[in-house]
């Protein structure tokens, strides 16, 4: 029977990055608290035969939030054969106090001191063989990051297992604890044979633990009498026995630390000083948006769009210059060719329009590829007889004259399937269904490489633990918790994680709450659709981004705001204790190895689950019911799809919000399936009427395009993470009014955008208008009404 | 001809989604998190 050996210790010290370096795993690392809620196996990379198990990170076996049941339940009633207690090298105190009760579970326990590099840079010295001798238990010094005395601490673990002699824990309690702990295990604990597993079962019932009564199915007799050796003991000692348990453990720990530890004496770390002011109280905020703003205006609007447009108009297009060599000087013969044929079409649409020859200067129509504005131009005959001449003259630029021209992947699929002379319905359902719309899904992914780059550096260099606690502070004024926020930083990358970190949140109804806000967050899926609106709808405006993340905490924060004012979420926050990490480069390997992890995962889901989703968009939208009975539809009768007709039939709810067509109705229905769907679902249904860019920014407003942001932001989200919602509340109604709030919400969100939004748009004031002014007045009663409940 | 070839390809490459969905959500994950079960302990199960 092979081995298996756990990892535990005190949220962030390092656990899952031992796991990792141990298995060969990809378990996700963060450094705050949450990041890992449930255990996880592996096998350990030098011996099969070795199962690694990471636990979430606890502080004490008295558990508080769910995370930290999973972690105490699997020690008790899994019982591995040995235990590698992850310690933080550099907050030895606070660590050792899990450690003084994880000796006294009668398994073999081997401490591994992390960090010990980040020790050994600040100066401090820590004397293991003196540890060791005080503990009773072998302590070796790692370093999981750097690689440094793994396969020592591992060995030395699978030895203590073989040799199964758990050691007998040193500490003993004061005298009267003593004799009270001799009373419980006399009273109740006899029939269990290990005589350590005795002494950590009466500490727990001294404790009054509710679970271990539970757990040991205690009659109220035997209870009653416990709790007359407890309250002795709290008589004589003067403090309530928890509290005398706790003290006793730490002054322990106070003289283990005065034998093995020297600090080296030192004022403010860079960290401190950086510190003063990322979280100063005026300037926390103002930068943390400053940060944000640049990462989402890098991602999506410059270095992410430069990458995107290449993907999108290159790879999805009809094709690119290699290294671009050739390019600038196509774009000037094209652009000078389109600019003298605008010049002769001028001239045609002028006679048309008027039946004649112009006589002098005419106007000629030209729009704005950005925003598709159309603005007239005056041209003279001279113009146009040398327009004429030139197009006459000149045949329209092929871009392969220019460089070494590399087709796109339509015209590569498109010259193939017609050399095989495919049917025209496989071809259309390949470069129209499949091919545009996981093109238009995949063609955001360098915005979203570049997003996950960023994010992952914020992560591990510190600066997101820091929003944490900034956050914090700002939420306990609302009187919500800090932890809310922890799951949200989580959800930046996927939802679904997000709301699983809500697990760290012991009051259940803050728990509820998180898990019904955190997916107003974007996650990574959410951001195509965002970058689509910002370069269709606003030509790339560079704040629509950020401005969709920052939408993201307004909601969160007025949604708890609201709630907790409800009798359902009513209570005092739940205490959010964090320690912030040292600043620290992080190293590329990791950055770029979380970065392609997320992104994997979403060029995944394009190949899959999106790809499935096209094929059905793309026959619903080409298929319908005519007059002619079920047939495959002509592009200008898409309007009698199957799609439509569904679109129809529901758009009605989003007329308020200014996007009551059939088009944004099922591209917001689709999305629910992966919120990608957005892009895919836009990009088959305007693909079919002309270029998608173009005709989505004639089907929207500027106010109607944020409206339809905002909407499919804050709604409801992917199935997946409705699937989590629904695990996690665990409770059928709870599920369906997290729901219902969320599309509620997001629906009154996108009323006043457009509503309002048009008085600031130059559509006017209209009848919507005082809607859109009465959901400001709900959203402010909401937030300012008196609280009832809450003290 | 070609039209069939490209049927029986779609068709393969149709089949083959669905039946790694199917194995991905026997082995716990969900198709529509991208199954990326490293990052999120397997939420969706």
């Amino acid at each position: 029977m092979g081995i298996r050996i756990a990892l535990a210790g005190n949220p962030n010290c390092g656990k899952t990055t031992l796991f990792n370096a141990l298995t060969g795993s990809n378990q996700f690392v963060g450094n705050w608290p949450g990041v890992t809620v449930e255990y996880k196996e592996g096998k350990y990379k030098g011996d099969k035969e070795v199962t690694i198990v990471d636990l979430p990170g606890i502080y004490s076996l008295s558990p508080y939030t769910l995370e930290e049941v999973v972690s105490r339940n699997y020690l008790i009633d899994e019982r591995p054969e040995a235990i590698i207690n992850v310690i933080d090298g550099t907050n030895l105190e606070r660590n050792l106090y899990l450690t003084t009760q994880v000796v006294e579970l009668g398994i073999p326990v081997v401490i591994a001191i992390n960090m010990m590099d980040v020790v050994e840079k600040n100066g401090d010295k820590i004397n293991t063989k003196k540890l060791s001798e005080e503990i009773g238990v072998p302590v070796i010094e790692i370093s999981a990051l750097k690689n440094r005395g793994l396969k020592e601490i591992v060995d030395v673990a699978v030895k203590a297992a073989n040799e199964a002699k758990p050691q007998s824990p040193k500490h003993r309690f004061d005298g009267s604890v003593e004799h009270a702990l001799a009373h419980i295990e006399e009273l109740c604990l006899h029939s269990i044979d290990d005589e350590n597993v005795q002494r950590w079962y009466s500490i727990k019932l001294f404790e009054r633990d509710e679970k271990i009564q539970e757990k040991l199915g205690l009659s109220a007799d035997v209870i009653n009498h416990i709790e007359n050796d407890i309250a002795s003991c709290e008589k004589e000692l003067d403090d309530d026995a928890e509290s005398i348990i706790t003290g006793e453990r730490y002054n322990y720990i106070g003289t283990i630390i005065d034998g093995c530890v020297k600090k080296a004496s030192k004022g403010m770390t860079t960290s401190d000083k950086i510190d003063r002011i990322v979280t100063n109280r005026w300037l926390a905020l103002p930068i943390f948006a400053i940060v944000m703003f640049i990462v989402y205006y890098v991602s999506v609007t410059t270095v992410g769009t430069w990458a995107t447009d290449w993907a999108n108009d290159g790879v999805f297009g009809d094709g690119w210059h290699l290294f671009a060599i050739g390019s600038a000087d196509y774009n000037d013969a094209a652009d000078e060719y389109a600019e003298k044929a605008l010049i002769v079409d001028g001239y045609d649409i002028y006679v048309e329009e008027n039946g004649s020859e112009p006589t002098g200067d005419f106007e000629y129509p030209v729009e704005d590829e950005e925003t598709a504005a159309v603005e007239y131009e005056t041209a003279s005959l001279e113009d146009y007889a040398e327009a004429k001449a030139y197009i006459d003259s000149t045949e329209e630029p092929d871009p392969a004259d220019y460089g070494v021209w590399v087709p796109g992947i339509p015209p590569i699929i498109e010259s193939g399937l017609d050399a095989i002379g495919c049917n025209d319905v496989v071809k259309g359902l390949i470069l129209d269904g499949i091919v545009a719309g996981v093109g238009a899904v995949l063609g955001f992914v360098p915005q979203i490489l570049v997003l996950f780059i960023f994010l992952a550096f914020l992560e591990a260099c510190g600066y997101m633990a820091r929003v944490a606690f900034i956050m914090d502070r700002i939420f306990r004024k609302f009187g919500l918790s800090g932890k809310s926020f922890i799951p949200m930083l989580i959800g930046t990358g996927c939802g679904i994680p997000g709301i699983m970190a809500s697990r760290t949140i012991e009051n259940d109804r803050d728990r509820k709450m998180t898990i019904m806000t955190t997916t107003f967050i974007p996650c990574g899926a959410k951001l195509p659709f965002i970058a689509m609106v910002a370069g269709a709808i606003f030509g790339g405006a560079s704040w629509v981004a950020p401005s969709a993340y920052f939408l993201g905490i307004f909601a969160i924060i007025t949604s708890g705001i609201m709630l907790k004012k409800t009798k359902m979420f009513a209570g005092d926050p739940a205490p959010f204790v964090m320690e912030l990490p040292a600043y620290h480069w992080p190293t590329l390997g990791n950055v770029l190895r979380s970065m392609w992890e997320r992104g994997w995962s979403f060029i995944k889901k394009a190949g899959t689950i999106i790809l499935l989703s096209t094929i059905v968009v793309w026959f619903t939208t080409f298929f319908g019911f005519t007059a002619d009975g079920f047939r495959m539809l002509e592009e200008e009768e898409i309007g009698m799809s199957i799609l439509a007709n569904i679109g129809k039939a529901l758009a009605w709810i989003f007329i308020p919000l200014g996007f009551g067509d059939w088009e944004a109705t099922v591209a917001s229905i689709t999305g629910l399936v992966a919120k990608e769907n957005i892009v895919g679902t836009l990009a088959i249904i305007y693909g079919a009427t002309g270029d998608v860019y173009e005709t989505m920014r004639a089907a929207f407003t500027n106010a109607s395009g944020f409206a339809f942001l905002a909407f499919n932001l804050l709604c409801a989200p992917c199935f997946a993470a409705m699937g989590a919602i629904k695990r996690e509340m665990n409770n059928t109604r709870w599920f369906w009014r997290a729901i219902g709030y969320q599309c509620g919400y997001a629906w009154v969100i996108g009323l006043i955008v457009y509503q309002c939004g048009k008085c600031f748009t130059g559509e006017g004031f209209s009848v919507g208008t005082i809607f859109g002014i009465a959901g400001i007045c709900v959203l402010l009663y909401g937030l300012f009404r008196k609280d009832k409940y809450n003290n | 001809m070609g039209t069939v070839i490209v049927v029986l390809i779609l068709a393969a490459i149709v089949a083959a989604i669905v039946r790694s969905l199917v194995k991905s959500r026997k082995r716990g994950e969900h198709p529509a998190c991208g199954g990326d079960c490293g990052h999120c302990g397997g939420g969706c199960h």
